[in-house]
């Protein structure tokens, strides 16, 4: 019991620390913070009443979205379909997978929207480098889940074709993948839905899509254009929910 | 004189982990043409004894030979050699998501070139073979259907399918007839023993009821922790030792019973 209590003092201590290390040395004057309400709430006012003229803008840059999003989750699975494969226990050894396994853990702990400025970087602007760096990001979870969908299958049918003289490819095609392709459906199904509320933003670093006129109008101080691009994100991330509720039914 | 299909001399095997050997220093012929039953207790190694003599387990001593090929013990048998031996699995091993002619036609695997069989493409003598084994099985009207729509009955005659479309010389069936109601069994016990007879197929099954292997197999082999208590033509085999085969009382078990006088 004490020395629980104990524990709960320190946690508590550590805490406080904390909280007082990001005060102090965070450079915010007390004027500013004060001042801060009033100018949320004026910067709020301008972005009303939302500009509804830019409705082409709006329609474009969902379009990109939407193909940065369509693309980019192909070009995933299509390298994940490998890697995924060397990512299983079932179909490599310790002395692949684990190796793969830890590349995988790497490209997922990259930060997509960091991916997308280095690619703005090496591509240029436009859609391209939002494909790239989607279809990078998104690599790393997808050929996670594929490699869990070939380990998670029944072994007895594997053995069977095996006892047949079946090889690891015939295995995979014939006992693998009929058992694992309700799986793979769900699990890239999700990835895309990832993948299109992801690139959302992509264009505020110039990975081209619907982001790109939000930064532009924030720039510009039309704050009531960027208001509606903002609704219309909202509305597409709402819209995506829901298609992918449906879809998740028709897979459980 | 004809050759022996399956030669054991001396086999013994642990699987990995396990302290006891699941197989203990077992010696035994069988000959070609012979349907051979294997009885004993649950963990007497009959699906391990199996599943080696199928090429698929490695680390093993002793000497086995199968079909007229040494089998390495360090090694699993290489798939080019797999074809000739099927296996009828205990829970079936089907594709629940296939259909019943794609898994019969899985057990043609292994005679197929792989890049036609990986590209999906099957030749029609490919097809003639399993439209006629699904015919023999009784199950020509289920072909299209998806297994996991199936009874176990049907299931099991699938599984039979599967392992005769092979067209192997030998027949390892594991429990073929556990998980069916008697007049079932009897059936499929038919079915697979004038199938393999007509094929000219050694067989080798194993099973937990003496009244079927009695019926259906010509010589009878009862198992024990993993070693031989009997091996005598079935009009030999006495009622004692069947039940001592699995008499939890009897101290003798595990070693060789006196079954012929
Ligand atoms: N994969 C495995 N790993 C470890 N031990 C195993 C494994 N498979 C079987 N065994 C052990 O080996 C022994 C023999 O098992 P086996 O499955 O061959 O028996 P069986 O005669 O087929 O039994 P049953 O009638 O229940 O099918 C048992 O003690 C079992 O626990
Ligand atoms: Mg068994």
């Amino acid at each position: 019991m004490r020395s629980r209590d104990l524990g709960g003092f320190w946690a508590g201590l550590l805490v406080a620390g904390v909280v007082l290390w990001s005060l102090i040395t965070t450079d915010v004057e007390l004027s500013r913070l004060l001042s801060a309400g009033p100018r949320i709430a004026d910067f709020l006012g301008r972005m009303f009443p939302p500009d509804p003229t830019i409705m082409d803008e709006i329609w474009k840059g969902s379009a990109e979205t939407l193909r940065i999003a369509i693309l980019g989750t192909l070009g995933a699975v299509f390298f994940s379909v490998p890697l995924g494969i060397l990512a299983s226990e079932t179909m490599v050894s310790a002395a692949v997978h684990r190796p793969v396994r830890t590349v995988l853990a790497f490209i997922r702990a990259i930060p997509l929207i960091l991916v997308a400025m280095l690619m703005v970087g090496a591509v240029g602007l436009g859609p391209l480098p939002g494909i790239i760096a989607v279809a990078f990001h998104a690599t790393g979870m997808l050929a996670k889940f594929y490699a869990e969908a070939i380990d998670g299958v029944s072994r007895a049918p594997i053995a069977a074709l095996e006892s047949a003289g079946a090889g690891p490819l015939l295995r995979l095609r014939y006992a693998i993948w009929p058992q694992m392709a309700p799986v793979v459906a769900r699990d890239t199904i999700f990835r895309f839905e990832l993948n299109l509320r992801e690139s959302l933003i992509l264009g505020i670093v110039g990975a081209g899509g619907i982001g790109f006129y939000i930064q532009t109008y924030v720039r510009s101080f039309q704050y009531d254009k960027a208001a509606s691009v903002t609704i219309a994100v909202v509305i597409m991330v709402i819209a995506i929910e829901g298609i992918n509720v449906a879809l998740r039914r028709r897979f459980a | 004189m004809m050759q022996d299909a399956i030669h054991i001399d001396d086999l013994s095997f642990g699987h990995h982990g396990a302290e006891q050997r699941a197989i203990d220093q077992i010696s035994l012929n069988i000959a070609a043409g012979d349907c051979v039953a294997l009885l004993g207790p649950s963990g007497a190694g009959k699906t391990t004894l199996l599943t080696l003599l199928d090429g698929r387990l490695r680390d093993w001593q002793g000497r086995v030979s199968v079909l007229g090929t040494p089998f390495e013990p360090t090694r699993a048998l290489p798939l080019a050699k797999r074809a000739d031996t099927g296996f009828i699995f205990q829970e079936f091993a089907l594709v629940e998501r296939s259909t019943v002619m794609r898994n019969v036609l899985n057990g043609r695997l292994g005679r197929m070139p792989s890049w036609r069989a990986l590209l999906g493409n099957v030749s029609k003598s490919d097809m003639d073979i399993a439209r006629s084994t699904l015919s023999d099985c009784g199950i020509a009207d289920l072909a299209d259907r998806r297994v996991d729509s199936l009874s176990g009955g049907q299931r099991q005659r699938v599984a039979i399918a599967r392992c005769l479309a092979q067209e192997p010389k030998l027949i390892f069936a594991d429990e073929p007839v556990s998980n069916l109601d008697p007049s079932r069994a009897a059936d499929i016990l038919t079915l697979l023993t004038s199938a393999a007879q007509a094929r000219g197929a050694t067989t080798v099954f194993s099973s937990h009821q003496p009244e079927l292997a009695r019926r259906f197999a010509d010589r009878i082999i009862g198992m024990r922790n993993g070693r031989i208590v009997f091996d005598v033509a079935t009009r030999d085999l006495t009622d004692d030792a069947t039940a001592a085969l699995y008499d939890d009382t009897d101290p003798a078990s595990g070693a060789r019973l006196k079954v012929v006088s």
